[in-house]
């Protein structure tokens, strides 16, 4: 017992060292973090892979939980780079942000970031939120995007908790389409009831593969109901300017299609996030 | 992070009583899936448990099947009982998934009930001409009743707080509110859904040991005053 409780307490002298550590040496090594979300670690990889090709000596302090957890570590400066998403991120930093359109988000995300932190180039490639039908009911009702579903009478709508309360929800809907929702919660198994036809349409993220995967069809949405949530480097201010170049190429090359596939290879194959990373930098010739 | 005020606010605005998701409606089904698990857990566990108790054989089946379902951990069994079944078929997969948490306390409650009989008291019933069924009907059930309402209380408490769960699958009750208060950072509303589990908790629980007390006292009061 005595024995047990020594090695805890070594453990969490050494993790808090390694933690005090990696902060006293960011003018050398570069600490990049990611969340607990295995696309997010992918991309974390590629800045790391990208980073160590060009010469830097990289920490990799990934999966570090959620945006509660990780965004005062890197506004203490713990962390001086980590993969974040435009759309999600300037919400949490300004809750009532109402710009929904990709440039206009980054702006805006510039504008909301503590000082110290700064927002790299924009990546075209997205991961947000948008609605999704299976391919028998877009069919069955003619749907494309969806203001089509104002034709439709009460749509019932599934997804996360949270979604009952946020601007896109059953409220932005009605508001912006015309379209009224029976909202039900259905949790982590949001796809599973969709595909079961519990409810006529999800709340799926856009770079999920499982939309190509059970042929599910993403609505338009051509009155940006939705906030638009790119990929987006967040790094320290003080961060190298050289590898600020380096970042800002990855995120650059990364298209839509790219994320989903990766994503696709993680979950179909299992392959771990650095193999994954390194075949796509090496397929843009970002590395060789 | 928050005020008594503010949580308090949460609880009183009409809003957050009314719907689908509204407190009434979580609360119910919060106490329908609940009361449905233990019920049904039970109609498996006293049965077992109360042969095995009579018998006195096969206890090692008590401390088997007891600890056998407490190793299982209560998520990972919902959700691949939800992916097993078909989603279609959430609510008897966390049915299935609480019954595991809810029969343990039972099975050992009406067991350690039966065998804590003593022997004299089994041996002049019979020897009054008790047939085996009115023995277990009329002498022993009555004499562990306090043992077995014991179980049910600890099966309350684990199954109530473990409902929590339910809207990870879809299905609602009171950690909805939880769920949704963290991912929105609505703490007031995560402290007052956290409040609400608690006081049906106890609520629960207290109802229960006064069964068990009243009980307690009235097997008491047959053996003269002596509170086993």
């Amino acid at each position: 017992m005595k024995n047990k409780l020594g090695i805890g307490i070594a453990a969490l002298a050494a993790a808090t060292l390694g933690l005090s550590g990696c902060a006293a040496q960011s003018s050398e090594t570069i600490v990049i973090g990611s969340q607990a979300y295995y696309s997010n670690e992918i991309v974390a990889e590629a800045y790391a892979i990208a980073l160590e090709d060009a010469g830097f000596s990289v920490e990799r302090n990934f999966s570090l939980g959620q945006r509660d957890v990780y965004v005062p570590a890197l506004i203490a400066g713990e962390v001086d780079l980590f993969p974040e998403y435009t759309g999600n991120l300037l919400q949490y930093f300004d809750p009532s942000a109402s710009q929904t359109e990709a440039g206009a988000v980054y702006e805006a995300l510039a504008a909301a970031l503590p000082e110290g932190l700064v927002a790299l180039a924009m990546s075209p490639a997205t991961d947000q939120d948008s609605y999704n039908v299976t391919r028998e009911f877009a069919e069955a009702n003619n749907l494309s995007n969806i203001a089509d579903l104002a034709a439709l009478g009460t749509v019932k709508l599934g997804g996360a908790p949270e979604l009952a309360e946020r601007p896109y929800g059953p409220a932005g809907l009605l508001s912006v389409y015309g379209v009224s929702v029976e909202f039900e919660a259905t949790g982590d198994t949001t796809v599973e009831a969709l595909v079961a036809g519990l409810v006529d349409m999800a709340n799926v993220y856009s770079a999920d593969p499982r939309i190509s995967q059970l042929g599910l069809v993403t609505l338009g949405d051509p009155s940006g109901l939705f906030l638009a949530s790119n990929l987006v480097p967040i790094a320290k201010a003080t961060l190298d300017q050289r590898a600020k170049d380096v970042v800002n190429a990855v995120s650059q090359a990364m298209t839509a299609a790219d994320l989903v596939e990766m994503n696709v290879r993680s979950v179909e194959e299992q392959l771990p996030a650095s193999r994954i990373a390194r075949d796509w930098l090496v397929s843009k010739g970002l590395i060789d | 992070m928050f005020d008594v005020p503010d949580f308090f606010g949460w609880l009183t605005e009409a809003a957050n009583w009314e719907g689908r998701y509204g407190i009434p409606n979580l609360l119910s089904e919060h106490l329908r899936i609940t009361l449905v698990s233990i019920l049904l857990a039970a109609l498996l566990a006293l049965p077992i448990g109360i042969a095995i108790g009579h018998f006195q054989k096969g206890a090692s089946l008590v401390v088997l099947l007891g600890s056998a379902s407490r190793a299982i951990p209560t998520m990972g069994l919902l959700f691949a009982l939800v992916m097993l079944l078909g989603i279609e078929m959430r609510d008897a997969a966390a049915t299935i998934a609480l019954m595991t948490i809810a029969f343990p306390p039972l099975l050992t409650g009406a067991y350690a009930g039966f065998s804590a009989i003593e022997r004299h008291i089994i041996d002049s019933a019979t020897a009054q001409g008790l047939t085996r069924w009115q023995l277990i009907r009329l002498v022993e059930l009555p004499l562990s009743y306090p043992a077995i309402i014991g179980g049910f209380r600890v099966a309350w408490i684990q199954v109530v707080s473990t409902v929590v769960l339910a809207p990870l699958v879809g299905l609602g009750g009171l950690g909805f509110g939880i769920i949704q208060g963290l991912a929105l950072r609505n703490f007031d509303q995560v402290v007052a859904s956290a409040l609400l589990i608690v006081l049906v908790t106890v609520i629960g629980d207290q109802l229960l040991g006064f069964a068990q007390k009243s009980q307690a006292l009235r097997l008491g009061n047959l053996s003269g005053g002596k509170i086993k």
